[in-house]
Protein backbone atom coordinates (compact mmCIF):
# COMPACT_ATOMS: atom_id res chain seq x y z
CA UNK A 1 0.00 0.00 0.00
CA UNK A 2 1.16 3.62 -0.83
CA UNK A 3 1.61 6.24 1.87
CA UNK A 4 -1.95 8.66 2.15
CA UNK A 5 -1.54 11.77 1.07
CA UNK A 6 -3.71 12.82 3.94
CA UNK A 7 -3.87 10.99 7.41
CA UNK A 8 -6.11 12.72 9.99
CA UNK A 9 -6.21 11.38 13.33
CA UNK A 10 -8.58 11.32 16.03
CA UNK A 11 -9.25 15.31 15.05
CA UNK A 12 -11.89 17.34 17.29
CA UNK A 13 -13.16 20.47 17.33
CA UNK A 14 -15.82 22.24 19.39
CA UNK A 15 -17.20 25.46 19.22
CA UNK A 16 -18.56 25.69 22.59
CA UNK A 17 -20.56 23.00 23.57
CA UNK A 18 -21.45 21.93 19.66
CA UNK A 19 -18.60 19.41 18.43
CA UNK A 20 -17.87 19.91 14.75
CA UNK A 21 -15.90 17.63 14.36
CA UNK A 22 -15.47 14.43 16.56
CA UNK A 23 -12.50 11.94 16.93
CA UNK A 24 -12.56 12.33 12.95
CA UNK A 25 -9.88 10.19 11.52
CA UNK A 26 -9.72 9.35 7.64
CA UNK A 27 -7.09 9.13 4.68
CA UNK A 28 -6.92 10.23 1.14
CA UNK A 29 -4.63 7.80 -0.77
CA UNK A 30 -2.73 9.35 -3.92
CA UNK A 31 -4.38 10.48 -7.32
CA UNK A 32 -8.30 9.54 -6.17
CA UNK A 33 -11.29 11.77 -6.08
CA UNK A 34 -12.43 11.16 -1.93
CA UNK A 35 -15.88 12.78 -1.74
CA UNK A 36 -16.99 14.10 1.70
CA UNK A 37 -20.74 14.29 2.35
CA UNK A 38 -22.98 14.68 4.54
CA UNK A 39 -26.42 16.87 5.16
CA UNK A 40 -25.83 20.60 5.94
CA UNK A 41 -24.24 21.89 9.11
CA UNK A 42 -22.48 18.19 9.63
CA UNK A 43 -18.92 19.86 9.67
CA UNK A 44 -17.37 19.26 6.29
CA UNK A 45 -16.29 22.83 6.03
CA UNK A 46 -15.31 22.51 9.27
CA UNK A 47 -12.94 20.12 8.44
CA UNK A 48 -11.60 21.19 5.58
CA UNK A 49 -10.73 24.80 7.39
CA UNK A 50 -8.66 22.18 10.17
CA UNK A 51 -7.14 20.42 6.62
CA UNK A 52 -5.38 23.78 5.52
CA UNK A 53 -5.00 25.38 8.81
CA UNK A 54 -7.65 27.99 9.04
CA UNK A 55 -8.68 26.35 11.92
CA UNK A 56 -6.53 24.65 14.94
CA UNK A 57 -8.17 21.10 15.90
CA UNK A 58 -8.53 21.27 19.89
CA UNK A 59 -6.64 17.78 19.46
CA UNK A 60 -5.13 15.33 16.91
CA UNK A 61 -3.38 14.78 14.32
CA UNK A 62 -3.21 16.27 10.36
CA UNK A 63 -0.65 14.57 8.03
CA UNK A 64 0.22 15.27 4.37
CA UNK A 65 2.57 12.69 2.69
CA UNK A 66 3.69 11.81 5.80
CA UNK A 67 5.00 14.67 7.42
CA UNK A 68 3.34 15.86 10.17
CA UNK A 69 1.48 19.60 9.55
CA UNK A 70 -0.50 20.12 12.68
CA UNK A 71 0.58 23.10 13.58
CA UNK A 72 1.89 24.77 10.07
CA UNK A 73 0.28 28.16 9.44
CA UNK A 74 -1.99 28.55 6.13
CA UNK A 75 0.86 29.57 3.53
CA UNK A 76 3.38 26.97 5.27
CA UNK A 77 0.54 23.84 4.25
CA UNK A 78 -0.01 25.94 0.54
CA UNK A 79 3.89 25.66 0.28
CA UNK A 80 3.66 21.77 1.52
CA UNK A 81 1.48 21.19 -1.17
CA UNK A 82 -2.61 22.23 -0.25
CA UNK A 83 -4.74 23.53 -2.57
CA UNK A 84 -8.30 24.81 -2.05
CA UNK A 85 -11.29 26.34 -3.39
CA UNK A 86 -13.81 27.94 -0.97
CA UNK A 87 -17.40 27.32 -0.66
CA UNK A 88 -17.56 30.97 -1.52
CA UNK A 89 -15.82 31.47 -4.50
CA UNK A 90 -12.83 32.99 -3.28
CA UNK A 91 -10.69 34.94 -6.37
CA UNK A 92 -8.93 38.53 -7.20
CA UNK A 93 -11.89 40.41 -7.70
CA UNK A 94 -10.33 43.34 -8.53
CA UNK A 95 -7.80 42.45 -11.22
CA UNK A 96 -8.50 40.50 -14.78
CA UNK A 97 -8.21 36.85 -15.74
CA UNK A 98 -4.99 37.39 -16.70
CA UNK A 99 -3.59 38.99 -13.51
CA UNK A 100 -4.91 36.50 -10.89
CA UNK A 101 -2.82 34.20 -12.98
CA UNK A 102 0.45 36.15 -13.28
CA UNK A 103 -0.21 36.42 -9.12
CA UNK A 104 -0.95 32.73 -9.00
CA UNK A 105 2.41 32.39 -11.19
CA UNK A 106 4.91 34.33 -9.46
CA UNK A 107 3.92 33.27 -6.11
CA UNK A 108 4.50 29.63 -7.25
CA UNK A 109 7.69 30.65 -8.22
CA UNK A 110 8.51 32.05 -5.21
CA UNK A 111 9.91 35.26 -5.98
CA UNK A 112 7.28 38.19 -5.07
CA UNK A 113 9.63 40.40 -2.74
CA UNK A 114 10.89 41.91 -6.27
CA UNK A 115 10.56 45.73 -6.56
CA UNK A 116 11.47 47.01 -10.03
CA UNK A 117 10.23 45.03 -13.15
CA UNK A 118 6.68 45.40 -13.71
CA UNK A 119 4.91 41.92 -13.05
CA UNK A 120 1.85 42.43 -15.10
CA UNK A 121 3.98 42.64 -18.02
CA UNK A 122 6.49 40.20 -16.99
CA UNK A 123 7.15 37.64 -20.04
CA UNK A 124 7.87 34.53 -18.17
CA UNK A 125 5.15 35.25 -15.63
CA UNK A 126 2.39 35.76 -18.58
CA UNK A 127 3.42 32.47 -19.94
CA UNK A 128 3.06 30.14 -17.12
CA UNK A 129 -0.38 32.44 -16.04
CA UNK A 130 -1.73 31.13 -19.55
CA UNK A 131 -0.62 27.48 -18.33
CA UNK A 132 -2.59 28.01 -15.63
CA UNK A 133 -5.27 29.59 -17.41
CA UNK A 134 -5.36 26.69 -19.83
CA UNK A 135 -5.93 23.96 -18.06
CA UNK A 136 -9.68 25.26 -16.78
CA UNK A 137 -9.87 26.51 -20.82
CA UNK A 138 -10.19 30.51 -19.72
CA UNK A 139 -7.50 31.64 -21.40
CA UNK A 140 -9.76 33.13 -24.01
CA UNK A 141 -11.15 35.53 -21.09
CA UNK A 142 -7.88 36.47 -20.05
CA UNK A 143 -8.54 40.22 -20.34
CA UNK A 144 -11.71 40.22 -18.85
CA UNK A 145 -11.93 41.66 -15.01
CA UNK A 146 -12.70 38.71 -12.77
CA UNK A 147 -15.48 41.22 -11.55
CA UNK A 148 -17.16 40.64 -15.02
CA UNK A 149 -17.10 36.68 -15.09
CA UNK A 150 -20.28 34.64 -14.80
CA UNK A 151 -20.61 32.73 -11.49
CA UNK A 152 -19.54 28.86 -13.20
CA UNK A 153 -17.08 30.86 -14.88
CA UNK A 154 -15.53 32.49 -11.40
CA UNK A 155 -15.55 28.73 -9.57
CA UNK A 156 -13.52 27.72 -12.58
CA UNK A 157 -10.74 30.33 -12.62
CA UNK A 158 -10.44 29.38 -8.35
CA UNK A 159 -9.83 25.91 -9.23
CA UNK A 160 -6.85 27.05 -11.66
CA UNK A 161 -5.15 29.02 -9.02
CA UNK A 162 -5.81 26.49 -6.88
CA UNK A 163 -4.02 24.39 -9.26
CA UNK A 164 -1.59 26.44 -9.89
CA UNK A 165 1.45 25.31 -8.07
CA UNK A 166 0.33 21.53 -8.64
CA UNK A 167 -0.43 20.59 -5.21
CA UNK A 168 -0.65 16.83 -4.08
CA UNK A 169 -4.18 17.49 -2.17
CA UNK A 170 -6.52 19.77 -3.90
CA UNK A 171 -9.65 20.66 -1.05
CA UNK A 172 -12.45 21.33 -2.92
CA UNK A 173 -15.72 22.82 -1.06
CA UNK A 174 -18.44 23.07 -3.07
CA UNK A 175 -17.28 23.45 -6.75
CA UNK A 176 -20.61 23.40 -8.40
CA UNK A 177 -22.63 25.25 -6.06
CA UNK A 178 -24.56 27.96 -7.46
CA UNK A 179 -23.61 26.61 -11.03
CA UNK A 180 -25.85 25.90 -13.59
CA UNK A 181 -26.05 22.95 -15.67
CA UNK A 182 -23.47 23.60 -18.03
CA UNK A 183 -20.90 24.85 -15.81
CA UNK A 184 -21.77 21.86 -13.34
CA UNK A 185 -20.50 20.11 -16.40
CA UNK A 186 -17.22 21.33 -17.16
CA UNK A 187 -16.50 21.19 -13.71
CA UNK A 188 -16.90 17.61 -13.57
CA UNK A 189 -15.29 17.11 -16.75
CA UNK A 190 -12.19 19.22 -14.94
CA UNK A 191 -12.50 17.43 -11.99
CA UNK A 192 -12.78 13.95 -13.50
CA UNK A 193 -9.51 14.86 -15.92
CA UNK A 194 -7.70 15.54 -12.48
CA UNK A 195 -8.16 11.83 -11.37
CA UNK A 196 -5.07 10.23 -11.13
CA UNK A 197 -2.65 13.08 -11.21
CA UNK A 198 -3.75 14.96 -7.63
CA UNK A 199 -5.60 13.65 -4.77
CA UNK A 200 -8.93 15.41 -4.52
CA UNK A 201 -11.12 15.47 -1.29
CA UNK A 202 -14.75 16.85 -2.60
CA UNK A 203 -17.46 18.41 -0.95
CA UNK A 204 -20.61 18.16 -3.13
CA UNK A 205 -23.93 18.21 -2.68
CA UNK A 206 -25.21 16.77 -6.47
CA UNK A 207 -24.91 13.08 -5.24
CA UNK A 208 -25.26 11.91 -9.13
CA UNK A 209 -22.10 14.29 -9.48
CA UNK A 210 -20.41 12.68 -6.24
CA UNK A 211 -21.81 8.83 -7.39
CA UNK A 212 -20.06 9.71 -10.74
CA UNK A 213 -16.59 11.13 -10.08
CA UNK A 214 -15.99 10.04 -6.46
CA UNK A 215 -13.31 6.43 -6.05
CA UNK A 216 -14.56 6.32 -2.37
CA UNK A 217 -16.57 8.35 0.00
CA UNK A 218 -16.56 9.58 3.86
CA UNK A 219 -20.08 10.02 5.08
CA UNK A 220 -20.56 12.72 8.14
CA UNK A 221 -22.97 13.35 10.30
CA UNK A 222 -22.70 15.67 13.43
CA UNK A 223 -18.65 15.93 13.02
CA UNK A 224 -18.48 12.41 13.10
CA UNK A 225 -17.46 9.59 10.25
CA UNK A 226 -20.57 7.18 10.16
CA UNK A 227 -19.31 5.21 7.20
CA UNK A 228 -16.45 5.07 4.53
CA UNK A 229 -15.88 3.49 1.99
CA UNK A 230 -16.60 2.87 -2.24
CA UNK A 231 -19.71 4.37 -4.10
CA UNK A 232 -21.20 0.94 -4.30
CA UNK A 233 -20.46 0.08 -0.64
CA UNK A 234 -21.92 3.42 0.58
CA UNK A 235 -24.65 3.28 -1.53
CA UNK A 236 -25.99 -0.02 -0.24
CA UNK A 237 -25.36 1.05 3.85
CA UNK A 238 -28.00 0.63 5.87
CA UNK A 239 -27.19 3.30 8.66
CA UNK A 240 -26.13 6.03 5.70
CA UNK A 241 -29.37 5.90 4.01
CA UNK A 242 -31.35 6.40 7.19
CA UNK A 243 -29.19 9.06 8.12
CA UNK A 244 -28.63 11.12 5.04
CA UNK A 245 -29.30 9.83 1.64
CA UNK A 246 -33.15 8.41 2.69
CA UNK A 247 -33.81 11.39 4.57
CA UNK A 248 -33.82 13.55 1.58
CA UNK A 249 -36.05 11.96 -0.07
CA UNK B 1 24.44 48.97 -20.04
CA UNK B 2 22.03 46.91 -21.17
CA UNK B 3 20.48 46.92 -17.40
CA UNK B 4 20.61 50.86 -17.67
CA UNK B 5 18.60 51.21 -20.99
CA UNK B 6 15.78 48.48 -20.07
CA UNK B 7 15.42 50.98 -16.77
CA UNK B 8 15.06 53.77 -18.72
CA UNK B 9 12.40 52.43 -20.81
CA UNK B 10 10.81 50.87 -18.30
CA UNK B 11 10.63 54.71 -16.88
CA UNK B 12 9.69 56.38 -19.75
CA UNK B 13 6.66 53.54 -20.28
CA UNK B 14 5.99 54.16 -16.35
CA UNK B 15 6.02 57.99 -17.31
CA UNK B 16 3.42 57.84 -20.07
CA UNK B 17 1.17 55.64 -17.94
CA UNK B 18 1.33 58.24 -15.12
CA UNK B 19 1.39 61.53 -17.20
CA UNK B 20 -0.92 63.81 -14.85
CA UNK B 21 1.83 62.75 -11.76
CA UNK B 22 4.70 63.78 -14.23
CA UNK B 23 2.95 67.10 -15.35
CA UNK B 24 2.76 68.08 -11.89
CA UNK B 25 6.08 67.79 -11.46
CA UNK B 26 6.99 69.55 -14.40
CA UNK B 27 4.37 72.16 -13.08
CA UNK B 28 6.43 72.29 -9.83
CA UNK B 29 9.82 72.63 -11.34
CA UNK B 30 8.69 75.58 -13.76
CA UNK B 31 6.45 77.11 -10.95
CA UNK B 32 9.24 79.35 -9.35
CA UNK B 33 9.63 80.70 -12.63
CA UNK B 34 6.07 82.08 -12.56
CA UNK B 35 6.45 83.50 -9.08
CA UNK B 36 9.42 85.46 -10.28
CA UNK B 37 7.99 87.09 -12.80
CA UNK B 38 4.94 87.59 -10.80
CA UNK B 39 6.31 88.91 -7.87
CA UNK B 40 4.96 86.71 -5.46
CA UNK B 41 7.28 84.84 -3.47
CA UNK B 42 5.11 83.61 -1.03
CA UNK B 43 3.55 81.20 -3.40
CA UNK B 44 6.83 79.71 -3.81
CA UNK B 45 6.90 78.66 0.33
CA UNK B 46 2.87 77.52 -0.23
CA UNK B 47 4.48 75.21 -3.23
CA UNK B 48 7.38 73.80 -0.92
CA UNK B 49 4.32 73.10 1.89
CA UNK B 50 2.36 71.50 -0.87
CA UNK B 51 5.24 69.04 -2.18
CA UNK B 52 5.99 68.35 1.77
CA UNK B 53 2.26 67.32 2.27
CA UNK B 54 1.74 65.73 -1.34
CA UNK B 55 5.25 63.55 -0.62
CA UNK B 56 4.04 61.97 2.82
CA UNK B 57 0.48 61.52 1.82
CA UNK B 58 2.10 59.42 -1.20
CA UNK B 59 4.09 57.51 1.14
CA UNK B 60 0.75 57.06 3.17
CA UNK B 61 -0.86 56.04 0.24
CA UNK B 62 1.26 53.15 -0.51
CA UNK B 63 -0.07 51.15 2.82
CA UNK B 64 -4.06 53.21 2.54
CA UNK B 65 -4.46 53.46 -1.01
CA UNK B 66 -2.50 50.14 -2.12
CA UNK B 67 -2.51 48.26 0.52
CA UNK B 68 -6.08 48.95 2.47
CA UNK B 69 -4.45 49.28 5.60
CA UNK B 70 -6.26 52.56 7.05
CA UNK B 71 -3.28 53.54 8.76
CA UNK B 72 -4.23 56.46 11.51
CA UNK B 73 -0.84 57.52 12.56
CA UNK B 74 1.63 57.97 9.75
CA UNK B 75 2.31 61.86 11.42
CA UNK B 76 4.51 60.12 13.90
CA UNK B 77 7.14 59.59 11.10
CA UNK B 78 6.71 62.76 9.41
CA UNK B 79 7.26 63.77 12.97
CA UNK B 80 10.27 61.61 13.79
CA UNK B 81 12.18 62.80 10.37
CA UNK B 82 11.78 66.21 11.31
CA UNK B 83 13.36 65.33 15.37
CA UNK B 84 16.30 63.59 13.33
CA UNK B 85 17.24 67.24 12.33
CA UNK B 86 16.27 68.83 15.25
CA UNK B 87 18.28 66.57 18.00
CA UNK B 88 20.96 65.74 15.42
CA UNK B 89 21.73 69.25 15.15
CA UNK B 90 21.61 69.65 19.12
CA UNK B 91 24.14 66.76 19.35
CA UNK B 92 26.20 68.41 16.93
CA UNK B 93 25.18 66.56 13.71
CA UNK B 94 24.89 69.58 10.95
CA UNK B 95 24.96 67.53 7.94
CA UNK B 96 21.83 67.60 6.07
CA UNK B 97 22.60 63.96 4.01
CA UNK B 98 23.40 62.91 7.20
CA UNK B 99 19.92 63.99 9.11
CA UNK B 100 18.36 62.02 5.79
CA UNK B 101 20.08 59.03 6.46
CA UNK B 102 18.99 59.05 10.05
CA UNK B 103 15.60 59.51 9.53
CA UNK B 104 15.50 56.93 7.15
CA UNK B 105 17.05 54.29 9.21
CA UNK B 106 15.05 55.85 12.32
CA UNK B 107 11.72 55.72 10.64
CA UNK B 108 12.54 51.92 9.03
CA UNK B 109 13.07 50.83 12.23
CA UNK B 110 10.24 52.86 13.92
CA UNK B 111 7.76 51.21 11.01
CA UNK B 112 9.01 48.04 11.62
CA UNK B 113 8.03 47.91 14.77
CA UNK B 114 4.75 49.90 14.85
CA UNK B 115 4.22 47.65 11.91
CA UNK B 116 5.09 44.35 13.42
CA UNK B 117 2.64 44.53 16.26
CA UNK B 118 -0.09 46.43 14.83
CA UNK B 119 -0.42 44.62 11.18
CA UNK B 120 -1.41 41.73 13.70
CA UNK B 121 -4.82 43.38 13.98
CA UNK B 122 -7.14 44.76 11.01
CA UNK B 123 -10.15 46.94 10.95
CA UNK B 124 -10.69 49.30 13.26
CA UNK B 125 -8.45 47.48 15.97
CA UNK B 126 -5.50 48.62 13.16
CA UNK B 127 -6.90 52.19 13.14
CA UNK B 128 -6.48 52.38 17.07
CA UNK B 129 -3.59 50.78 17.22
CA UNK B 130 -1.77 52.93 14.75
CA UNK B 131 -3.35 56.31 16.74
CA UNK B 132 -1.76 54.80 19.84
CA UNK B 133 1.50 54.87 18.74
CA UNK B 134 1.62 58.04 17.22
CA UNK B 135 -0.10 59.67 20.50
CA UNK B 136 2.74 57.92 22.30
CA UNK B 137 5.19 59.55 20.32
CA UNK B 138 3.37 62.34 20.43
CA UNK B 139 3.45 62.80 24.02
CA UNK B 140 6.88 61.30 24.26
CA UNK B 141 8.59 64.19 22.41
CA UNK B 142 6.13 66.81 24.61
CA UNK B 143 7.78 65.31 27.67
CA UNK B 144 11.55 65.74 26.24
CA UNK B 145 11.92 69.27 27.94
CA UNK B 146 15.80 69.33 26.60
CA UNK B 147 14.33 69.33 22.99
CA UNK B 148 12.31 71.91 23.88
CA UNK B 149 8.97 69.34 25.08
CA UNK B 150 6.02 71.04 24.11
CA UNK B 151 7.27 74.22 22.40
CA UNK B 152 9.70 72.42 20.44
CA UNK B 153 13.09 73.82 19.50
CA UNK B 154 14.40 75.58 16.26
CA UNK B 155 16.32 74.28 13.86
CA UNK B 156 18.91 76.03 11.83
CA UNK B 157 18.50 74.67 8.02
CA UNK B 158 20.77 72.21 7.67
CA UNK B 159 24.05 71.92 5.76
CA UNK B 160 23.78 70.10 2.02
CA UNK B 161 27.33 70.34 1.32
CA UNK B 162 27.06 72.75 -1.89
CA UNK B 163 23.37 73.10 -2.04
CA UNK B 164 22.75 76.07 0.32
CA UNK B 165 19.57 75.77 1.88
CA UNK B 166 19.08 79.50 2.96
CA UNK B 167 19.01 80.19 -0.65
CA UNK B 168 15.09 79.75 -0.67
CA UNK B 169 15.49 78.08 -4.38
CA UNK B 170 18.00 75.88 -3.54
CA UNK B 171 15.52 74.23 -0.49
CA UNK B 172 12.55 73.92 -3.31
CA UNK B 173 14.44 72.64 -5.56
CA UNK B 174 15.55 69.98 -3.20
CA UNK B 175 12.54 68.94 -1.80
CA UNK B 176 11.27 68.86 -5.66
CA UNK B 177 13.86 66.37 -6.61
CA UNK B 178 13.24 64.24 -3.33
CA UNK B 179 9.77 64.00 -4.65
CA UNK B 180 10.11 63.25 -8.06
CA UNK B 181 12.11 60.14 -6.75
CA UNK B 182 10.02 59.18 -4.35
CA UNK B 183 7.28 59.04 -7.21
CA UNK B 184 9.75 57.33 -9.69
CA UNK B 185 9.96 54.73 -6.72
CA UNK B 186 6.37 54.40 -6.07
CA UNK B 187 6.17 54.59 -9.60
CA UNK B 188 8.45 51.34 -9.58
CA UNK B 189 6.91 49.55 -6.36
CA UNK B 190 2.88 49.20 -7.41
CA UNK B 191 3.62 47.74 -10.61
CA UNK B 192 6.14 45.38 -9.18
CA UNK B 193 5.43 41.79 -8.00
CA UNK B 194 5.98 43.30 -4.03
CA UNK B 195 3.62 45.94 -5.13
CA UNK B 196 0.93 43.69 -6.99
CA UNK B 197 1.05 41.23 -4.57
CA UNK B 198 0.27 43.99 -2.01
CA UNK B 199 -2.40 45.37 -3.88
CA UNK B 200 -4.18 41.86 -4.28
CA UNK B 201 -3.99 41.47 -0.76
CA UNK B 202 -6.21 44.46 -0.35
CA UNK B 203 -8.42 42.93 -2.97
CA UNK B 204 -8.48 39.56 -1.03
CA UNK B 205 -6.03 38.53 1.75
CA UNK B 206 -7.22 34.60 2.25
CA UNK B 207 -6.42 34.25 -1.80
CA UNK B 208 -2.95 35.59 -1.57
CA UNK B 209 -2.66 32.68 1.67
CA UNK B 210 -4.00 30.14 -0.42
CA UNK B 211 -1.39 31.12 -2.75
CA UNK B 212 1.27 30.47 -0.46
CA UNK B 213 2.42 33.87 0.85
CA UNK B 214 2.30 35.29 3.96
CA UNK B 215 0.52 38.63 3.81
CA UNK B 216 2.03 39.87 6.69
CA UNK B 217 5.02 39.86 5.15
CA UNK B 218 4.27 42.15 2.26
CA UNK B 219 2.50 44.37 4.51
CA UNK B 220 5.23 44.85 7.12
CA UNK B 221 7.29 45.74 4.07
CA UNK B 222 4.87 48.48 2.38
CA UNK B 223 4.35 49.81 6.08
CA UNK B 224 8.33 50.33 6.30
CA UNK B 225 8.69 51.93 2.82
CA UNK B 226 5.91 53.81 3.38
CA UNK B 227 7.01 54.87 7.31
CA UNK B 228 10.41 56.26 5.14
CA UNK B 229 9.00 58.10 2.74
CA UNK B 230 7.39 60.13 5.49
CA UNK B 231 10.25 60.42 7.18
CA UNK B 232 12.31 62.07 4.50
CA UNK B 233 8.90 64.19 4.16
CA UNK B 234 9.80 65.31 7.73
CA UNK B 235 13.54 65.89 7.46
CA UNK B 236 12.59 68.12 4.96
CA UNK B 237 9.80 69.80 6.22
CA UNK B 238 12.35 70.70 9.68
CA UNK B 239 14.07 72.08 7.21
CA UNK B 240 11.86 74.27 5.44
CA UNK B 241 10.15 75.27 9.16
CA UNK B 242 13.63 75.96 10.59
CA UNK B 243 11.44 74.89 13.75
CA UNK B 244 9.98 71.34 15.05
CA UNK B 245 7.85 70.61 17.71
CA UNK B 246 5.33 67.65 18.63
CA UNK B 247 2.54 69.93 17.01
CA UNK B 248 4.04 68.36 13.48
CA UNK B 249 2.83 64.85 14.68
CA UNK B 250 0.09 65.94 15.92
CA UNK B 251 -2.96 63.24 15.05
CA UNK B 252 -5.14 65.83 13.18
CA UNK B 253 -1.93 66.26 10.64
CA UNK B 254 -2.33 61.89 10.38
CA UNK B 255 -6.06 62.99 9.16
CA UNK B 256 -5.35 65.86 6.99
CA UNK B 257 -2.92 63.10 5.17
CA UNK B 258 -5.88 60.98 4.68
CA UNK B 259 -8.06 63.42 3.32
CA UNK B 260 -5.38 64.45 1.12
CA UNK B 261 -5.18 60.85 -0.12
CA UNK B 262 -9.25 60.30 0.29
CA UNK B 263 -9.41 64.00 -2.33
CA UNK B 264 -7.00 63.20 -4.73
CA UNK B 265 -7.47 59.43 -5.60
CA UNK B 266 -6.99 56.58 -3.02
CA UNK B 267 -4.22 54.31 -4.81
CA UNK B 268 -3.06 56.42 -7.88
CA UNK B 269 0.10 58.22 -7.96
CA UNK B 270 -0.84 61.52 -8.97
CA UNK B 271 -3.61 61.64 -6.40
CA UNK B 272 -1.84 62.56 -3.27
CA UNK B 273 -0.32 65.13 -5.02
CA UNK B 274 -3.10 66.13 -6.45
CA UNK B 275 -5.20 66.38 -3.33
CA UNK B 276 -2.45 68.23 -1.57
CA UNK B 277 -2.44 70.84 -3.85
CA UNK B 278 -6.19 71.50 -3.73
CA UNK B 279 -6.73 71.04 -0.06
CA UNK B 280 -3.99 73.54 0.65
CA UNK B 281 -4.98 75.83 -1.67
CA UNK B 282 -8.33 75.58 -0.93
CA UNK B 283 -6.83 76.04 2.91
CA UNK B 284 -5.67 78.91 1.68
CA UNK B 285 -8.33 80.38 0.17
CA UNK B 286 -11.27 79.55 1.39
CA UNK B 287 -11.00 81.84 4.97
CA UNK B 288 -10.21 84.69 2.71
CA UNK B 289 -13.47 84.13 0.43
CA UNK B 290 -15.60 83.78 3.57
CA UNK B 291 -13.80 86.62 5.13
CA UNK B 292 -15.19 88.64 1.95
CA UNK B 293 -18.71 87.16 2.22
CA UNK B 294 -19.44 86.22 6.23
CA UNK B 295 -16.24 87.36 8.19
CA UNK B 296 -17.82 86.08 11.70
CA UNK B 297 -17.72 82.77 10.02
CA UNK B 298 -13.95 83.31 8.57
CA UNK B 299 -11.85 81.00 11.12
CA UNK B 300 -14.80 78.49 10.92
CA UNK B 301 -13.74 77.56 7.00
CA UNK B 302 -13.86 73.89 7.80
CA UNK B 303 -17.67 74.06 7.26
CA UNK B 304 -17.25 74.53 3.49
CA UNK B 305 -14.77 72.37 3.28
CA UNK B 306 -16.26 69.16 5.10
CA UNK B 307 -18.97 69.30 2.39
CA UNK B 308 -16.95 70.02 -0.36
CA UNK B 309 -15.06 66.93 0.75
CA UNK B 310 -17.82 64.47 1.29
CA UNK B 311 -19.32 65.92 -2.21
CA UNK B 312 -15.69 64.79 -4.21
CA UNK B 313 -16.13 61.49 -2.29
CA UNK B 314 -19.23 60.73 -3.02
CA UNK B 315 -19.89 61.68 -6.63
CA UNK B 316 -16.02 61.24 -7.61
CA UNK B 317 -15.42 58.03 -6.05
CA UNK B 318 -11.50 57.85 -7.64
CA UNK B 319 -11.16 61.37 -6.11
CA UNK B 320 -10.02 63.90 -8.31
CA UNK B 321 -7.72 61.68 -10.66
CA UNK B 322 -11.50 59.46 -11.12
CA UNK B 323 -13.13 62.40 -11.72
CA UNK B 324 -10.41 63.54 -14.87
CA UNK B 325 -10.30 59.98 -15.73
CA UNK B 326 -14.33 60.09 -16.23
CA UNK B 327 -14.27 63.32 -18.18
CA UNK B 328 -11.38 62.00 -20.42
CA UNK B 329 -13.49 58.87 -21.05
CA UNK B 330 -16.90 60.36 -21.47
CA UNK B 331 -14.90 63.14 -24.28
CA UNK B 332 -13.16 59.93 -25.67
CA UNK B 333 -16.54 57.85 -25.96
CA UNK B 334 -19.53 59.37 -24.94
CA UNK B 335 -21.79 56.15 -24.62
CA UNK B 336 -19.19 55.01 -21.84
CA UNK B 337 -19.11 57.19 -18.77
CA UNK B 338 -17.95 54.62 -15.68
CA UNK B 339 -15.64 56.33 -13.50
CA UNK B 340 -12.31 54.42 -12.97
CA UNK B 341 -10.21 52.28 -15.36
N1 LIG C 1 -16.62 29.66 13.53
C1 LIG C 1 -17.67 28.99 14.04
N2 LIG C 1 -18.14 29.29 15.27
C2 LIG C 1 -19.19 28.61 15.79
N3 LIG C 1 -19.84 27.63 15.17
C3 LIG C 1 -19.42 27.29 13.93
C4 LIG C 1 -18.32 27.96 13.30
N4 LIG C 1 -18.13 27.41 12.08
C5 LIG C 1 -19.07 26.46 11.96
N5 LIG C 1 -19.84 26.38 13.05
C6 LIG C 1 -20.93 25.42 13.28
O1 LIG C 1 -20.37 24.12 13.12
C7 LIG C 1 -21.28 23.27 12.46
C8 LIG C 1 -20.63 22.72 11.21
O2 LIG C 1 -20.54 23.73 10.22
P1 LIG C 1 -19.89 23.50 8.79
O3 LIG C 1 -18.56 22.88 8.98
O4 LIG C 1 -19.94 24.78 8.07
O5 LIG C 1 -20.91 22.45 8.17
P2 LIG C 1 -21.06 21.96 6.65
O6 LIG C 1 -19.96 22.54 5.84
O7 LIG C 1 -20.99 20.49 6.74
O8 LIG C 1 -22.41 22.41 6.19
C9 LIG C 1 -22.52 24.10 12.16
O9 LIG C 1 -23.48 23.82 13.20
C10 LIG C 1 -22.04 25.51 12.25
O10 LIG C 1 -23.06 26.36 12.68
MG1 LIG D 1 -19.94 23.85 4.19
Amino acid sequence: MSQPVLNLQKLNKSFGALKATSDLSMTVMPGEIHALIGPNGAGKTTLIQQIYGALKPDSGQVSLNGSEITKLSVPDRVRAGIGRSFQISNVLMDFTVMENGIIAEQARLGHSFRFLQPAFSDAVLIEGAKAILQRVGLEKRAEQRVGDLAHGERRMLELALALAASPSLLLLDEPMAGAGPEDSQRMAEIIEALRGKVAILLIEHDMDAVFRLADRLTVMVEGAVIAAGTVAEISANEAVKLAYLGGEE
Amino acid sequence: MSGLAHFLTLASDGMKANRLFWLLIAGFAFFPIFTHFADLPFWNDVAMRIMLLGMAAMGLNLVLGYGGMVSFGHAAFIGIGAYCVGIGDFYGLTNGWAHMLLGIVVCGLMGLVIGYLALRTSGIYFIMITLAFAQMLFFLFVSLEQFGGDDGMSIDRAEFGFIDLYNPLRLYFLIWVTLALVGLGLMFIVHSRFGVTLRAIKSNESRIEAMGLEPLQFKITGYVISAVICGLAGVLFANWQEYVSPDIMHWTRSGELMIIIILGGLGTLAGPLLGAIVFLLLEESLPIMLDSVAPAYAENWMILFGPLLIMVVMFGRGGLVGLLAAQRQSKNNPKRTKAGQ
